[in-house]
């Protein structure tokens, strides 16, 4: 990010291809429809790029860009709009030859895309974080304002309520 | 911590909801936009603000002493005009010379430095005096520029001290042998 403040633009698509998809998908199962958080992730980007002048390293790069993310999410739920994951997308992955089990295996997996869509938004976004953007309890806690024990709290609820979603499937 | 809540089942089927990538048309709007952010216009200035705001102080200050330390340093350095080549008196001379003065052989015009800060400060053992008031004024003249020396040798001359007044002539006319002393300035050095 500092090569790009100094005017390198290379180094802008370096970071942007190591975050790119990780990025997305945290925008996307935070977000709906797909039309809005493809709007929101691109001015998280914009907004990266605007702001090149003020980065001072401090915190890692992933946690500021999170950051960024984060209340951008924030301020669209605050405009009323909707903020489930879409479960549109959700493709079943199988090579099982057994219509029977592939049925089986799709159902399972839709059970816990929904035990996502369930939780408490900031669970569900700690979760994200935790998932997409590999922060820790101490990064999620910075990018989101809360405190870390805070953020600790409810990982450890997301990751109970998603466990046994896994369990039952 | 939250590396302690990660769990690989969790993790895994998470992943199995698959892996979706913004499409091809949005990577390219936002590589666009960074290019011509990072080609036309420079990173925005901004001034410091939170903890940074005592950086220019701090800079201006550590200038400022910077200067001043190396103004300082560079005077202490300049060469004194005893050091300057064009008024070194020869070695044999000076040495005899003073010797009639019971004063301490002067190795060069940089021991007479050194002799000149030191005498104040400590007395000198007894086989080297330090200089009186006269060898001083000597040292001092010798130090100075050809027509301030002459001035020199005429105010002795004025003021009945001949021999010196000879001794410092004679000194004059072996480091500058062809200087050219006016007819007036003759009449003021020379005996009569």
């Amino acid at each position: 990010m500092l090569a790009y403040r100094g005017g390198d633009a290379g180094a802008f698509e370096t970071l942007y291809v190591r975050h790119r998809a990780r990025l997305f998908r945290f925008v996307l199962r935070s977000i709906r429809p797909r039309a809005a958080a493809e709007e929101i992730y691109q001015e998280v980007w914009m907004r990266v790029i605007e702001a090149r002048g003020r980065y001072e390293p401090q915190a890692r790069f992933t946690t500021w860009l999170y950051t960024i993310a984060h209340r951008l999410v924030v301020d669209h739920w605050r405009r009323g709009a909707l903020s489930v994951v879409s479960l549109d997308s959700v493709e079943l992955e199988s090579n099982s030859p057994d219509p029977a089990r592939h049925a089986e295996a799709r159902q399972s997996l839709r059970k816990f895309a929904l035990a996502v869509e369930a939780l408490p938004q900031a669970q569900r976004e700690t979760f994200l974080l935790h998932e997409e953007g590999g922060l820790t309890a101490a990064e999620i806690a910075a990018a989101t304002g809360c405190g870390e024990e805070a953020a600790k709290s409810r990982l450890r609820y997301a990751m109970a309520k998603l466990r046994a979603a896994v369990d039952d499937g | 911590m939250a590396e302690n809540e990660r769990d690989p089942k969790v993790s895994r089927r998470y992943r199995e909801l698959g892996a979706e990538e913004p499409p091809r048309a949005l990577d390219e709007a936002v590589l666009a936009a960074s290019r011509r952010a990072a080609e036309l216009h420079p990173a925005p200035l901004v001034p410091p603000t939170g903890r940074r705001r005592w950086y220019f102080p701090v800079a201006a200050a550590a200038v400022i002493v910077l200067s001043v330390a190396v103004t300082w340093h560079m005077r202490e350095e300049q060469p004194d005009p005893e050091g300057a080549p064009f008024y070194e008196p020869p070695r044999v001379a000076m040495q005899a010379d003073d010797a009639k003065e019971a004063k301490p052989p002067v190795a060069s015009p940089r021991d007479e430095r050194a002799e000149l800060r030191a005498a104040p400060a400590a007395p000198a053992p007894a086989a080297k005096p330090a200089p009186d008031g006269r060898a001083m004024g000597n040292i001092m003249a010798r130090a100075q520029p050809p027509e301030k020396q002459l001035e020199r040798i005429a105010e002795l001359r004025r003021a009945g001290r001949h021999e010196e007044a000879d001794r410092l002539l004679a000194e004059f006319r072996k480091r500058y042998p062809h200087y050219r002393v006016s007819e007036e300035m003759l009449g003021k050095i020379e005996r009569k």
